[in-house]
């Protein structure tokens, strides 16, 4: 069972998970309330059709799995907002690790392609 | 350790992995059984006849329960890792249970075990999309690899052990019966038996399978068995191949 995030915007109670083909609404219900205790109410289930239609470079047409979408609404008044699970975090290598010489590299490469900064922003193209 | 839910933890996220710590967890058992052993102590130094003790002390069972620290109330938490480890390019992940280690464990434990891989599976399945999502790399994408084989390995551990009870009480090997059979090709099959609400000779299905191969069908498992012996014979001879070229090399460094 995959927690996933939902594509169109959903209301503020509704958790979306993709669960296997074999699974139905009540087995969603009972999973969630004793293995995560969780309170559930309504679960709404449809099965996605996975496509057929792209070919890989032998064009033989590869199959992508088909799976099922449940649409969970928590009881009791609960609500779930999907967290930011990749927030940016500054980190600072330590000198002379390889991955500090990377990081001076690419900020030189930068700084290269900046414009000179005493022609004051005007673009290359014009004249001088 | 019954009477403590290990299963939702972060310990019990740690000791999905790592086997180091299964000593931190009899570390907790003790600890916990100590201050048990405590409580029942002061009961009975306080217990006077007149007066119950219900009334002064709560029962044992209710202190277990106040003991219960390590049960988890997350709910939907459980689906993502520790808030600490969001956005980090690696995580640090302990090594697979082995089958070896698992059979020590007992079956409560293991049951346990289970549902704590269970929910590790699941944490990690939704990082996975989520990373797909968001097209970053997912951190250390191993620890997917690592729950999947030890689930195998505890699941081969378990059905041992009830194949084993059922060897000594029925002496049976199999849960659904079954039987050697020949069918028409020749080749040696095991037949699985179906449920039928019929006996076998009022049903004209079974009766147009053949459990028998005609004089024919004999030249085709002799090219059968021809292809057996290749290929097992291909495979022997690379093996003895592979070993002197070990063999060999090793002269030539030593």
């Amino acid at each position: 069972m995959t927690l996933v995030r939902p594509g169109k915007e959903q209301p503020p109670d509704t958790v979306q998970f993709r669960i296997p083909l074999e699974m139905t609404k009540c087995d969603v219900k009972n999973y969630l309330e004793k293995i995560y205790n969780v309170p559930v109410g309504p679960v709404r289930t449809r099965i996605q059709y996975g496509t057929n239609k792209k070919r890989n470079h032998l064009n033989q047409r590869v199959k992508r799995p088909d799976y099922k979408v449940a649409y969970v609404q928590l009881a009791q008044q609960q609500t779930f907002l999907f967290p930011n699970v990749f927030p940016k975090k500054d980190v600072a290598h330590e000198p002379g690790s390889m991955d500090e010489i990377q990081d001076k590299f690419l900020e030189d490469e930068r700084q290269r392609q900046k414009p000179d900064p005493r022609r004051g922003g005007i673009t290359d193209w014009f004249g001088f | 350790m019954s009477f403590i839910n290990m299963a939702a933890t972060s310990a019990g996220r740690v000791a999905v992995l790592c086997r180091n710590f299964q000593k931190g967890l009899t570390l907790c058992n003790t600890t916990c059984s100590n201050q048990n052993n405590f409580f029942h102590r002061t009961q009975l130094r306080f217990f006077h006849p007149r007066v119950s003790a219900s009334n002064f002390f709560p029962s044992l069972v209710e202190q277990c329960r106040a003991l219960h620290s390590s049960h988890s109330r997350r709910g939907l938490e459980e689906f993502f890792d520790d808030p600490k480890n969001w956005g980090e390019q690696h995580v640090k992940s302990g090594a697979p249970w082995s089958a070896k280690q698992l059979r020590t464990k007992s079956n409560e434990d293991l049951h346990k075990l289970w549902y704590v891989l269970l929910k590790e599976n699941n944490m990690l399945l939704t990082l996975e999309q989520e990373s797909k999502r968001q097209a970053v790399p997912m951190p250390s994408p191993e620890r997917l690899k690592k729950v999947e084989r030890s689930m195998k390995r505890l699941d081969s551990v378990v059905n041992e052990r009830t194949e084993a009870l059922r060897l000594l009480q029925t002496g049976v090997k199999n849960e659904r019966p079954g039987e050697w059979r020949r069918n028409c090709l020749g080749q040696a099959i095991w037949y699985k038996f179906k449920e039928h609400p019929i006996p076998w000779y009022m049903n004209r299905r079974y009766k147009k399978k053949q459990f028998f191969a005609l004089p024919f069908v004999n030249f085709f498992t002799q090219l059968n068995l021809e292809k057996h012996l290749r290929i097992r014979n291909r495979k022997r001879r690379a093996e003895k191949e592979e070993k002197l070229k070990l063999q060999k090399f090793s002269k030539a460094t030593a």
